[in-house]
């Protein structure tokens, strides 16, 4: 993921002139969103207090915390076919849309591994982004795999459970610019849920590393990384529905060991899971950035390294 | 086919007939191992024989010593395929009407774990292990 960070001097005079503007839309979108939440979590406290979930089954907690990834590894000779895509909107300027669609087969080969392999697919519209070319296309973008070992299980004594995950991905198309680049990542997470009441109430913890080695067409090759971490809450309004929030705390360095760092930036939205059946769902999370900065550049958001906006939208069938 | 040739290429100080023979004891020693495996799970496993018959498990209550591995033995007694599942035991398995499915389970902690039959919602049942 490069960065589209401008020249110093053109940034700091720019960023001074659109600092107190941004700060107001950062501060109207940071309320926006918390009462969205709010609103969600009242109404869906409503409706849950309807309903007894002693009855409920059980539920996998992979996809119930929007971009937070729960602990669930699937079961046990389960096989399932997604389609997941992640679209990220706005940057500083121009207009930005580019979205990032995982096509993926997801299996459990025993009772403690999940493996999940697939191909990425990605379109890019930018116009007027400084620091990006302007892009409007389609493309295959690269392949990836992830490995999950569910590290801590959750039993009805211990409603704590713990995954390790480790997803390396290639790209030919850079996630960000849209540009032809060669695109190493190994995205490294701990996927942490715990029940806070029985088969209703869940809280999603994760932890991210992200390092990559991006070899552009043109010009040296760099490297980078993201870090960072997330607090999710997801409320089972009824057995087949899930209402939440989260919060992503995400930095990000010009090294892949974390010594340059560059920026960092809140987000915060809210989730949606439904079950449709017992063998299809679908999942969806909205995350807004209300806070972020970038180094050496005194503005309200961090829109050189991350975006205003980000959505995901996933359709799962298993078999 | 010319050993020479593949002697050559690989730079080997070993013939063809010697290499598919390790490749073949090798196979013979992981076939080996994971019988031994698979045996000895059965003889450790705790079995759990289950009938399932008019869309209802029997027993529907089911216990077992913690820390041994189970063996769910479940007879579909119906004429329509059941499909045992259960998210905290994290195994599914298709039943066809008639038959009888083994699935085995890792050794679990003390603790309820729920199972149902996946396409009937009324069919439920519980482990509890001690």
């Amino acid at each position: 993921m490069p960065t589209c960070r401008q020249d110093a001097s053109d940034d700091i005079e720019q960023g001074l002139a659109a600092s107190g503007k941004e700060r107001q839309v950062a501060n109207s979108r940071g309320r926006c969103v918390l009462a969205l939440c709010a609103v969600a979590t009242v109404l869906s406290a409503g409706a849950a207090r309807a309903e007894d979930a002693s009855s409920w089954r059980e539920i996998e907690t992979k996809y119930i915390f929007g971009f937070t990834l729960g602990s669930g590894i699937g079961l046990e000779g389960e096989k399932e076919v997604t389609v997941d895509s992640i679209g990220r909107f706005g940057k500083r300027e121009g207009s930005y849309a580019a979205t990032e669609t995982k096509y993926e087969f997801e299996f459990t080969p025993s009772q403690f591994i999940q493996i999940e392999f697939g191909a990425l697919g990605s379109t890019h519209d930018i116009h007027g982004v400084n620091g990006l070319d302007d892009q409007s296309q389609i493309a295959l973008g690269g392949a990836f795999a992830e490995f999950r070992y569910l590290a801590l299980e959750r039993t009805s004594t211990n409603p704590l459970a713990v995954t390790l995950a480790v997803e390396p991905t290639i790209r030919r198309i850079d996630e960000t610019s849209g540009d032809r680049v060669l695109n190493y990542e190994f995205e490294t997470t701990v996927n942490a849920d715990l029940e806070l009441l029985r088969n209703r109430l869940y809280a999603g913890f994760n932890l991210l590393y992200e390092p990559e080695f991006t070899k552009p067409a043109f010009g040296d090759s760099f490297h980078e990384a993201t870090a960072g971490g997330s607090a999710a809450l997801s409320l089972r309004i009824v057995s087949n529905v899930v209402l939440g929030g989260e919060v992503w705390y995400l930095r990000h360095y010009d090294a892949a060991n974390l010594t340059s760092f560059t920026g960092d930036a809140i987000l915060l939205g809210p989730t949606l899971y439904i079950q449709f059946t017992p063998k299809s769902f679908m999942s969806a999370a909205w995350n807004a950035q209300v806070w972020g900065r970038e180094i050496g550049n005194p503005v309200s958001l961090n829109l050189s390294e991350f975006q205003r906006n980000r959505v995901k939208l996933k359709f799962a069938y298993e078999f | 086919m010319n050993f020479d040739m593949a002697q050559d290429r690989k730079g080997l100080n070993v013939s063809a007939p010697t290499a598919v023979m390790k490749k073949l004891a090798l196979a013979s020693i992981c076939a080996a191992a994971l019988l031994q495996a698979s045996a000895s799970f059965a003889q450790q496993a705790i079995e759990i024989r289950l009938t399932y018959s008019k869309g209802q498990f029997q027993p529907s209550q089911v216990s077992a010593p913690a820390d041994k591995p189970i063996s769910f033995r479940i007879k579909n007694l119906d004429a329509k395929a059941m499909e045992f599942e259960s998210a905290s035991l994290r195994v599914e398995k298709v039943v066809a009407a008639g038959t009888e499915g083994v699935v085995n389970v890792r050794a679990l902690k003390p603790g309820r774990y729920e199972f149902y039959d996946d396409f009937n919602d009324k069919a439920r049942g519980a482990l509890t292990v001690q």
